[in-house]
């Protein structure tokens, strides 16, 4: 993941995203297992796995200090008998225990001034906060310690436009400041997705599809799915307002017992003999990787957008 | 009743965080087999079916009746009367069917006049709302506060000196406390009957101009059958205490075999100071017995319907999780390898 | 929901409840068919009095009653002498004042359910609350154990506990609140023969509101176990340690209403163990009080018990509408 970016994870729901985002935010908790996998942030490697006894113990330094979580839905992240204040500082004591009060309280409020936020926040209950509030207030917290790298699970799915803008404007600022080095963020919400993403990636039934950077993967889909995806959503251009939306037929697959070869073929315009039965290979065409067989027959060649569905 | 604890009841008296989402009866397939019934609920069933068999069918064939006198006062056990003789001189085991019959029965029928009482009330309150629900709310909440065990001593002893039979026997005492029982049941089903009045299923079958008293039965009591059955056996178990307290406190219709009853005279005649453990330990053991596998069973009816409750195993977790480590290894050797994220 | 108007609605509420108690205990008592002073004075023409004693008792229990006015003025005059403390005259025990009787009782009971609420309200949301996070072989035996002395009637614990440890194993002293032949003193001698009479009735009630506490927080604990919040600060790495404090905290909240909601049942449920153990509180009073059909002692037994599991109530309410900051925050405004 290249440094000062911001990488997109897009899919329908159930696709997996908060999963895998929970894995990779080392909280995957029992009954959700992590079975292998390392994360390498600068040179230093961790075991993702949570089948050990003790990887709880091991997990818990990295979470919040090296990768933080910024969660789907702030309403509730917040313990309501809890004060904003009090969190702070207890976010903090829990990597360094010798974190007073007051320190946690200045780091706060310059990290609130410095994103031209009140600071009185600090003082209340999460309930006494407007929700774009509490979701700029849990980002500052998720970030306090300035994490090498931000997961960001729909953190504009519960807010309204004018919500989303201002937290969005909000991270980009934290990013150009440097205050975390990289973000990964989740989302159903393409058009957000295009904007504020450098890299893409497209998750299907538990799986990424397709991967690389936010322009080619918007006017250069290679995969199906993505192309369906992008279909999927209102443009408000001439030349798109003239078009029929296409949705994608079907629904995601069941993932305890997902569909042979491509995952994505029974709903696949594109779909051949092959895709139902081998996994499709990854295909690495410069910075951008797809894994799909109809990609492979067809190189260099965009998915068509406008297809008559058979 | 009094001695039910009542902490047991938080959970549902206080809207749990999300709302369970009780899948309503399906019309082809019976959603009950689809219900993971542990062994909880399997032990608690056994029990109670057992002490029912004993109460019913024992009388038939058990050689005493309840009033023959066989000896005298606190006569020890012998091969014979392998719980001795009461203070009247009868076989304890012969009465201590009959009480647990009689126990039983005023239970079922106390419980379930509380239970439809409590269940009326609490569906008007919940899916009508407003001023209605503000004023059944607040009458239930005043019945709440007063020590149910205040009302029940006050209204039976007013009933013990009427003259109407009904009142004297076993039924009064069971519509007692029915109608003083059911204020728990009320506020747990009003509850769920509120947050099921919100569901857009309730907005489809009123424009569809379905009347109020139809989508009352038919869209939103199917919602709630988890919580009355639930219900209902709490309000089982509470009824029997509540027999039992009554009658102990000498409050019970006269010349009628209860629990309570044999506890009143075993108390009275001093049973527990002269060391005569048959005349009290049955009683006491068959209504902790009952009263707790009740519970039990309420407890597990509860791991079913919210599956937030049931705590799995770590064990079989951790066995599960390493099959899949497992599969997952097979896969991966015969695919390539896909990158997450580099 | 503001403070304010959570306290008023409360207030109203419990003084509804208070108004509809005293009007039920003033009732029922009159609904009892025949005049109940006749049965009171033929009970005690029994016991050999003069026919000049007994109109004379019939007179005055007439008066005091008002059994010769309309009902809503016999209803004021109820109402009247309980503002002046006055609670009649026991019939069983004439012409003794039903409040030196009870005077007599409160003290017992006051000290055998005060400290058992109490400490059965802390102790039993600790080992509920540690049930709930520690879960498996912890969970399942703190879960069961205390289901099973919950659900217990109170008086089958009572009499398992007297029959052990008293009758067979003789530890404590098989009833009663002191030996006979001492007298309730405010000496040292006194108070150390009283505590051993104390302690089994105390830890059966104990023992039982320990239960009833822990099922009910280790239900909340498990749900908050789920929340959000917890994700979130666990993704943050705050320690388990901390996180409990938190699930207590908000699991707490529910069970201090909780404890509103069952303090009517323990004071019922001691009432009975006084019984069992023939302890001379107001249970055993009232015990008494039915078994010789003294209504103005029952009436005055249940009208004192009845109001003070409101004002409990009540306070425990007030205390909980101060303690959340959902309720608490509303007050100071919007921020």
């Amino acid at each position: 993941m290249p440094e000062g970016q911001i990488v997109g994870l897009a899919g329908e729901s159930g696709c997996g995203k908060t999963t895998l985002g929970n894995a990779l935010a080392l909280i995957a908790n029992p009954p959700l297992y992590v079975i292998g996998g390392t994360m390498e942030i600068d040179g230093e490697v961790i075991d993702m796995t949570t089948l050990a006894k003790d990887s709880n113990h091991v997990h818990r330094p990295y979470r919040g200090a090296t990768v933080s979580l910024l969660p789907q839905g702030a309403m509730n992240a917040i313990s309501p008998t809890l004060k904003i204040k009090d969190l702070v500082h207890d976010v903090m004591a829990a990597h360094d225990k010798s974190v007073t009060k007051a320190e946690a309280m200045d780091r706060a409020t310059d990290r609130l001034k410095m994103l031209s936020m009140p600071v009185r926040v600090l003082d209340s209950y999460a309930h006494q906060l407007s929700g774009g509030m509490k979701q700029r207030m849990v980002t500052v917290i998720s970030t306090l310690l300035d994490p090498k790298l931000l997961i960001a699970d729909e953190p504009t799915s519960a807010l309204d436009v004018s919500s989303q803008k201002q937290l969005i404007e909000m991270l980009l600022a934290m990013v150009d400041m440097k205050i975390m080095r990289g973000v990964i963020f989740i989302t159903h919400d393409l058009p957000v997705l295009s904007m504020v993403t450098d890299r893409l990636a497209i998750m299907y039934a538990g799986k990424i599809v397709e991967n690389g950077r936010t322009e080619d993967l918007v006017h250069n889909a290679r995969h199906p799915y993505t192309s369906a995806l992008l279909s999927a959503v209102l443009d408000p251009t001439l030349e798109t307002r003239t078009k029929h939306v296409l949705g994608i037929p079907g629904s995601p697959p069941n993932l305890g017992n997902p569909p042979t070869g491509c995952r994505f073929h029974p709903r696949c315009a594109f779909a051949m003999a092959e895709c139902g039965t081998k996994e499709p290979p990854v295909l690495l065409e410069g910075n951008h990787e797809v894994a799909c067989w109809w990609a492979e027959k067809n190189p260099d060649t965009t998915v068509p957008m406008e297809v008559t569905l058979a | 009743m009094s001695t039910i604890p009542q902490a047991a009841l938080t959970e549902e008296v206080i809207e749990p965080p999300v709302p369970s989402q009780t899948p309503a009866p399906g019309k082809n397939k019976p959603a009950w087999m689809s219900l993971n019934f542990g062994p909880r609920m399997i032990v608690s069933l056994a029990i109670i079916i057992t002490i029912a068999l004993l109460a019913f069918l024992g009388p038939l064939i058990y050689p005493y009746g309840p009033g023959e006198k066989i000896g005298s006062l606190y006569d020890e056990p012998t091969a014979q009367h392998l719980l001795g003789t009461d203070n009247f001189g009868h076989d304890v085991i012969s009465v201590l069917m009959f009480s647990t019959r009689n126990s039983l029965i005023n239970g079922l029928m106390a419980g379930t006049l509380a239970l439809l009482i409590g269940v009326t009330i609490g569906i008007l309150a919940g899916y009508v709302g407003g001023w209605v629900e503000e004023a059944l709310m607040g009458f239930t909440n005043i019945v709440v506060a007063i020590p149910n065990i205040i009302i029940l001593i006050l209204i039976s002893m007013a009933l013990q000196k009427t003259d109407i039979g009904f009142f004297k026997g076993i039924g009064g005492l069971a519509f007692v406390i029915g109608i003083t029982a059911w204020p728990w049941t009320a506020r747990a089903v009003r509850a769920q009957a509120s947050s099921v009045a919100t569901r857009e299923h309730i907005d489809i079958a009123k424009l569809s101009g379905a009347r109020t008293p139809s989508i009352l039965v038919r869209d939103v009591l199917p919602y709630l059958a988890s919580y009355v059955v639930m219900a209902w056996v709490l309000q089982l178990a509470s009824a029997i205490l509540a027999e039992s307290t009554l009658s102990m406190l000498g409050l019970g219709p006269s010349g009628v075999d209860s629990l309570g009853m044999q506890l009143h005279w075993a108390l009275a005649f001093q049973a527990v100071a002269t060391g005569s453990w048959w005349a009290f330990l049955p009683p006491t053991i068959v209504l902790t017995l009952i009263s707790f596998s009740l519970l039990y069973l309420q407890a597990s009816l509860d791991e079913v319907f919210n599956p937030r409750l049931r705590r799995g195993k770590k064990k079989d977790l951790a066995k599960a999780a390493a099959r899949r480590a497992k599969a997952a290894r097979a896969l991966a050797e015969q695919n390539t390898k896909v990158e997450v994220l580099s | 929901m503001g403070l304010r108007r959570y306290l008023a609605r409360k207030t109203l509420w419990y003084l509804g409840a208070l108004v509809a108690a005293v009007m039920l205990n003033f009732l029922l008592p009159r609904l009892i068919p025949g005049n109940p002073v006749d049965v009171i004075v033929s009970q005690l023409g029994q016991g050999g009095l003069s026919s000049e004693a007994q109109q004379r008792i019939y007179e005055d229990f007439t008066r005091e009653f008002g059994l010769d006015k309309p009902m809503w003025q016999q209803f004021l005059t109820y109402v009247e002498n309980i503002f002046r403390g006055d609670l009649g005259k026991s019939f069983a025990f004439y012409p003794t004042p039903v409040k030196s009787l009870i005077g007599q009782a409160l003290p017992y009971t006051l000290a055998l359910q005060i400290p058992a609420i109490f400490f059965g309200w802390i102790i039993g949301n600790v080992l509920g609350a540690i049930a709930a996070y520690k879960g498996g072989a912890w969970d399942k035996s703190v879960f069961t154990t205390s289901l099973l002395f919950s659900s217990a009637p109170y008086y089958c614990l009572s009499i398992i506990l007297l029959y052990v440890f008293a009758v067979v194993l003789g530890i404590f002293p098989v009833g009663g609140a002191y030996s006979l032949g001492t007298t309730p003193t405010a000496t040292f001698e006194f108070f150390a023969d009283a505590s051993q009479y104390y302690w089994l009735p105390f830890l059966s009630l104990l023992l039982i509101n320990i239960g009833g506490q822990a099922v009910g927080m280790r239900s909340m604990a498990i749900y908050e176990l789920g929340s959000d919040y917890v994700n979130y600060s666990r993704s943050l790495g705050i320690g388990d340690r901390k996180m409990t404090t938190y699930i207590f905290r908000n699991a707490m909240l529910p069970q201090i209403t909780g404890l509103a909601l069952s303090i009517g049942a323990m004071v019922g449920g001691a009432l009975i163990t006084e019984l069992v153990f023939s302890y001379p509180g107001m249970g055993f009073l009232l015990f008494g009080a039915i078994s010789s059909s003294d209504y103005s002692m029952i009436q005055a037994v249940t009208l004192i018990i009845t109001t003070a599991v409101l004002v409990a109530n009540y306070l425990v309410e007030v205390l909980y509408g101060f303690i959340d900051p959902r309720i608490r925050a509303a007050k100071s405004g919007e921020k």
